[in-house]
């Protein structure tokens, strides 16, 4: 295949690279691996310069680079990651945790000690297809309409995923913060 | 009109407080949260944790070392190496 020319390099340059912070931190919620995360990065970097000619200027660059990235962790990086066992997502449906701070800490306050590196380790943890929405969403902004166009799924999945990812998400950092003393435990309701 | 009861107010609230809701259900779920405490203080609790969220990870960046193989990486392939 031909190399882009200079000109496209410098195009590239302008409209790519600034998105370089945001395909990182979704690489590292992909991946849940630092290494792993910049070589996907690059991988991904590559291959969006070389297909440079596909992109139609002005248009959804973030979005373009987002679909690469996450093709090319599902094609050549997933096998590479432990996945971590994923709780039975179907049969756990995952309850508001509201319900079992709303007397003590209404505020949810807890979160605000909880520190970043256990923020991180709690969305590393969840499963990758909710990894990913969240990190997209909650992390990166986007809208749910940009989303399902991203990951060519319906609006209603990306809706429902990040609803569960959410919630998982809420109980683990619960469950961290009873666990520091944080917050005191309550029985969460039938 | 079509009221909304807790358990359904609940379960738009991530949509609401994230701008995704048609004008028509934004409206529902204002009015629900306007006459419920409960789920008002259940709404404010979720706006803490998006916020919180937002805050504490989207910080991270891409590591200048990183970011210099990368360029290095897009320049060698341009000059077709
Ligand atoms: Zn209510």
């Amino acid at each position: 295949m031909a190399e882009p020319s200079t000109a496209a390099l410098r195009s590239f340059d302008e409209e790519a690279l600034p998105h370089l912070d945001t395909l990182y931190r979704v690489a590292l919620r992909l991946t849940a691996d630092p290494t792993l995360a910049e070589d996907l990065v690059q991988d991904t970097m590559l291959k969006a310069y070389r297909s440079w000619r596909q992109y139609r200027p002005g248009t959804n660059a973030r979005g373009w680079l987002l679909t690469i990235l996450r093709n090319t962790f599902i094609n050549d990086f997933r096998r590479r990651k432990h996945e971590p066992v994923a709780m039975d997502l179907e049969a756990v449906e995952p309850h508001a945790i509201y319900r079992s701070v709303q007397d003590t800490d209404p505020e949810g306050t807890f979160f605000s000690q909880i520190v970043d590196a256990k923020v991180v380790e709690a969305i590393d943890a969840l499963p990758a297809d909710f990894r990913e929405v969240l990190a997209l969403s909650d992390i990166e902004g986007m809208s749910y309409g940009e989303i399902a166009e991203t990951l060519k799924i319906p609006v209603g999945t990306v809706k429902s995923r990040l609803f569960r990812a959410r919630r998982q998400l809420q109980a683990r950092l619960y469950a961290h913060a009873v666990e520091m003393g944080y917050i005191k435990p309550r029985e969460a309701p039938r | 009109m079509s009221r909304l009861d807790c358990e359904e107010a609940v379960a738009h609230l991530y949509d609401y407080l994230k701008l995704e809701l048609t004008p028509d259900l934004v409206e529902e779920v204002r009015t629900h949260l306007d006459r419920c405490c409960d789920c008002a203080g259940h709404a404010r609790f979720e706006q803490q944790f998006l916020q919180m969220l937002e805050a504490r990870v989207s910080k991270e960046t891409c590591p200048n070392e990183v970011r210099a193989r990368i360029v290095a990486a897009l320049r060698a392939a341009a000059r077709g190496s």
